[in-house]
């Protein structure tokens, strides 16, 4: 724990741990101080000046961001000096910027309009200053328009601090501009349409190309909920009018280090609406898929089912909800089904899904062990995200991959290799520095001759005083050995919820998702957007998805499920954490949530299931593997290919959001 | 070293501005100079502040001062001391505010310029009681600005020797050559009458 230091803020006690600044601690004590630069977790820059505030003993006023918390220091923020100078800072970014409050849609949650109405500022008593700058709007995600700008810079270091490095400033002082290099639209710039300068800019600057009056932010319902597009499973914070979704925006707390959602997560929700979305329950009628009833649909799969008996196999996506899971799970046992598993056995044991979490904000070394996030080519972009701000605040990067991922660029020390026997080489080092290990493990590795970049990387891990690995769900094992050692060990799934379908028990007893899908079968009921294009050789194919998949255009019955933005449930993320899924929207048609299809298809076969309690999902997320020493070695059968699975099962978001304009601009660029 | 010669410091701007004869030239000056040189942009009061005191600056000097000016640039200045980041924005600040001590911002916002510098403040008048029409003055006016007519023994009428204000560029040539001391400077709004 670190120390508490107390302090006077305003005649208020407060108490802190060292090292906050006085931003931060006056917000413990429930006072604002104004800022327009300064970004919870990042390092303060002094630049807006508006944080100035007063401490007892020093003769000119500090600056809130960049000064940290003294014993008894006794600190005022609102004299008569600091006000006048913030006063006259407002009055002059208000002499640049257009007075159209009335019809910009930042309005409410604008910055500047706030400080002006606390100082009591109609207009600027100052000249006015017109620039006129062009709009860059060419892009369906992001309008940025220089006019509004505050200059505060915060886009711009966000940009840079989570590696992306798109936008930067082009001049100083007034008259300066944000612009990606050489001032290109941001299409034609390295731009991943995160959307993260969004979530930063204080006011109308940066915005969602299409929220041109479609509200603004008092009219919004507001939902915490969880992206489930990929296997990092941000939070997310969505924002409803009437029902229907309008703007997405990262929901983790303020300044968290998972503070980053990416394209897919913000934009992606147009999907919802697309034209691909299963409304109504649709059945094979000679040779064609016709609409019908629940009732009927429902009938038909409960009889085939139980026809097949044995003979019926369940394949699901690994990123559908804990309790939708464990009622598909109870389905199988009702209707004595062996065969049923996600797909998070395409990559994954079930022992490296049941492993650990770790705080990243703490670690200060991150091993990332055959695991390559990009954000560009969006393969769990958020922990690219995450990772390069973990570099760029200070922690060290050691890289093992046998291929040649963008993140190495970043990397204190590559292994390049085979993955198994870099693990072994660093294990080995870390061993001859005389650190205690397990006696299996200096055994297994006595034979093992590291090499220069091993023994580099092993002083690394030596220093650090909490290292987190981070590791593909096959060499979570072998990496697990060096967690023994120190530090902790985290198996990446490519899917949201894959550590959660297998707490829930969604494993299978028989076959294995691939196995099922290549040997024939009565009946395969497909639950969600399985990573499976052409039908399986199978007698009865069912599929619930919440859009007309490949797959779901060959079935005999198709029916309608929620997205996660319609369900309500929880997740275990990558981390090990449960999250809260909630229902933002509400369902497209008749679209229902995957459990209450299993309650229905059960009821027909005539076994009932039980309701799923919470308690149930909080017991399994509690049950963790423990670590022992188990022979350095990969799994075998579980490499797949990260970014053609993701795009697979992300497919019908891309496809039915304006993602398909990037991915269509992604695939000429690359024909080109 | 040679990015030092690119980049002028506050201390030879300062020096540089000391050359100019009327001290709200010699503030315009280096605020101008500030802002195409030392200045970082790093923060708002510096940044933002040296551009607004620019335009207040020009306003006086170009006769469109007003208390207004006056008040704002008084305000840049002690905000800019306060609140600038670094001491070039401090200095800056200082730069301005010394001479408002004095009274020579106010005399421009009332459109008098004392050194008799700001070329907008003032003008130059050709006193016809002192005028010999010799025609020196005309010759030597590089922009035409000089109208008038020699005095010839035959003729009766005369064009008296005048300067048009439009076309003056407060150069001073004509002062120079004029035998007579017929031609003076005076500011444009004087309390009281000059040479008439």
């Amino acid at each position: 724990m670190a120390k508490t230091v107390n302090l006077k803020i305003d005649n208020r006690e407060v108490q802190v741990p060292e090292g906050t600044n006085l931003i931060d601690a006056a917000a413990a004590a429930g006072i604002h101080i104004p800022n327009l630069c300064y970004m919870k977790g990042m390092k303060g820059i002094g630049a807006c000046r508006l944080c100035l505030v007063e401490v007892e003993g020093m003769k000119a006023p500090m600056i809130g961001c960049t000064t940290k918390v003294r014993e008894g220091m006794s600190v005022n923020t609102n004299t008569e000096a600091v006000q006048e100078t913030r006063k006259f800072v407002i009055d002059l970014i208000l002499s640049m910027h257009p007075l159209d409050c009335m019809t910009c849609t930042k309005a409410g949650v604008c910055n500047l309009q706030k400080y002006a109405y606390d100082f009591e500022l109609k207009e600027s008593t100052f000249t006015r200053k017109k620039f006129g700058y062009p709009i860059d709007q060419a892009n369906p995600f992001i309008k940025r328009d220089p006019d509004y700008c505050v200059l505060c810079g915060r886009c711009v270091r966000i940009c840079k601090h989570q590696g992306t490095e798109v936008l930067d400033f082009n001049g100083r002082g007034v008259g300066s501009r944000v612009v990606t290099a050489n001032d290109k639209p941001l299409q034609e710039s390295s731009c991943t349409f995160c959307g993260s300068c969004i979530d930063v800019c204080p006011v109308n600057a940066i915005l969602e190309a299409d929220r041109w009056r479609k509200g603004r932010e008092w009219e919004y319902e507001k939902t915490s909920s969880v992206c489930l597009s990929c296997g990092n499973g941000c939070s997310i914070s969505v924002s409803t009018k009437d029902g229907s979704v309008i703007k997405i925006n990262t929901g983790a707390p303020d300044g968290s280090i998972e503070r980053t959602i990416c394209a897919v997560g913000r934009f992606g929700f147009d999907s919802l609406y697309s034209e691909m979305r299963v409304r109504k329950p649709m059945k094979r009628v000679n040779g064609e898929l016709t609409e019908t009833t629940w009732d009927d649909a429902i009938k038909t799969v409960a009889d085939q089912l139980k026809a097949a008996g044995e003979g019926a196999a369940m394949v699901s996506s690994a990123s559908i909800l804990n309790e939708d899971a464990a009622l598909l799970k109870k389905l199988a046992e009702a209707a004595k089904i062996k065969n049923v598993d996600s797909s998070a056995s395409l990559y994954s044991g079930y022992d490296a899904m049941k492993s650990g979490g770790a705080d990243l904000e703490a670690a200060d070394l991150i091993v990332l062990a055959g695991i390559a996030p990009d954000q560009w080519k969006r393969v769990l972009p958020a922990l690219d995200a995450v990772v390069r701000k973990k570099v760029n605040s200070g922690a060290k990067l050691i890289v093992i991959s046998s291929g040649d991922p963008k993140i190495a660029a970043k990397a204190n020390v590559v292994l390049k290799g085979d993955e198994v026997k870099m693990l072994m080489e660093l294990g080995q080092a870390i061993i001859s520095k005389g650190t205690k290990a397990p006696k299996e493990m200096v055994e297994a590795l006595a034979p093992v001759n590291p090499s220069d970049e091993a023994v580099n990387a092993a002083e690394l891990f030596m220093a650090a005083a909490s290292p987190v690995i981070l590791a593909a769900p096959s060499l979570y094992k072998a990496a697990a050995n060096l967690s023994l050692i120190k530090g902790d060990v985290v198996a990446v799934p490519l899917e949201a919820n894959a550590k959660g379908v297998v707490a829930m028990g969604l494993t299978s007893g028989g076959k294995k998702f691939s196995e099922i899908l290549s040997t024939p079968t009565k009946v395969l009921y497909a639950i969600g957007e399985v990573p499976v294009s052409k039908r399986p050789a199978t007698d009865f194919l069912v599929v619930q998805a919440s859009h007309l998949t490949d797959l779901a255009t060959q079935a005999d019955v198709v029916l309608p499920a929620t997205t996660a933005l319609e369900s309500e449930g929880s997740i275990i993320d990558w981390l090990g954490r449960v999250k809260q899924v909630s229902m933002a929207s509400v369902p497209s048609g008749d679209a229902k949530q995957h459990g209450s299809v299993f309650i229905a298809v059960a009821e027909a076969m005539g076994t009932p299931l039980k309701p799923v309690k919470d308690t149930d999902v909080k017991k399994a997320a509690k049950a963790k593997a423990k670590a022992a020493f188990s022979p350095f070695k990969k799994d075998a059968g579980h490499d797949v290919d990260a970014q053609s699975l993701m795009d697979e099962t992300n497919k019908m978001t891309i496809n039915g959001s304006r993602l398909l304009w990037l991915k269509e601009l992604e695939c000429a660029a690359v024909s080109a | 070293m040679t990015e030092q010669a690119k980049e002028p410091k506050v201390e030879d701007i300062k020096a540089a501005a000391e050359g100019k004869g009327c001290p709200v030239q010699k503030a315009l000056y280096f605020v101008t100079e500030f802002l195409a040189g030392p200045m970082c942009g790093r923060c708002f009061p510096c940044a933002m502040g040296t551009y607004e005191a620019r335009i207040r600056l020009q306003n006086l000097v170009e006769g469109n001062g007003t208390d207004a000016d006056l008040r704002a640039l008084r305000r840049i200045a002690t905000d800019m001391i306060d609140a600038s980041f670094c001491k070039k924005g401090k200095d800056t600040g200082k730069f301005i505010l010394d001479w408002m001590a004095t009274d020579v911002y106010r005399e421009h916002a009332e459109g008098r310029c004392p050194d008799m510098q700001c070329a907008s403040l003032i003008e130059y008048r050709i006193i016809p009681e002192k005028c010999d029409m010799c025609g020196a003055c005309k010759d030597v006016c590089k922009y035409l600005a000089i109208h008038g007519e020699k005095r010839k023994p035959f003729k009766a009428g005369y064009f008296p020797f005048e300067i048009r204000q439009k076309r003056c560029t407060r150069c001073g040539e004509c002062i120079k050559v004029c035998p007579t001391g017929a031609i003076v400077l005076v500011t444009v709004k004087a309390k009281e009458p000059v040479g008439v």
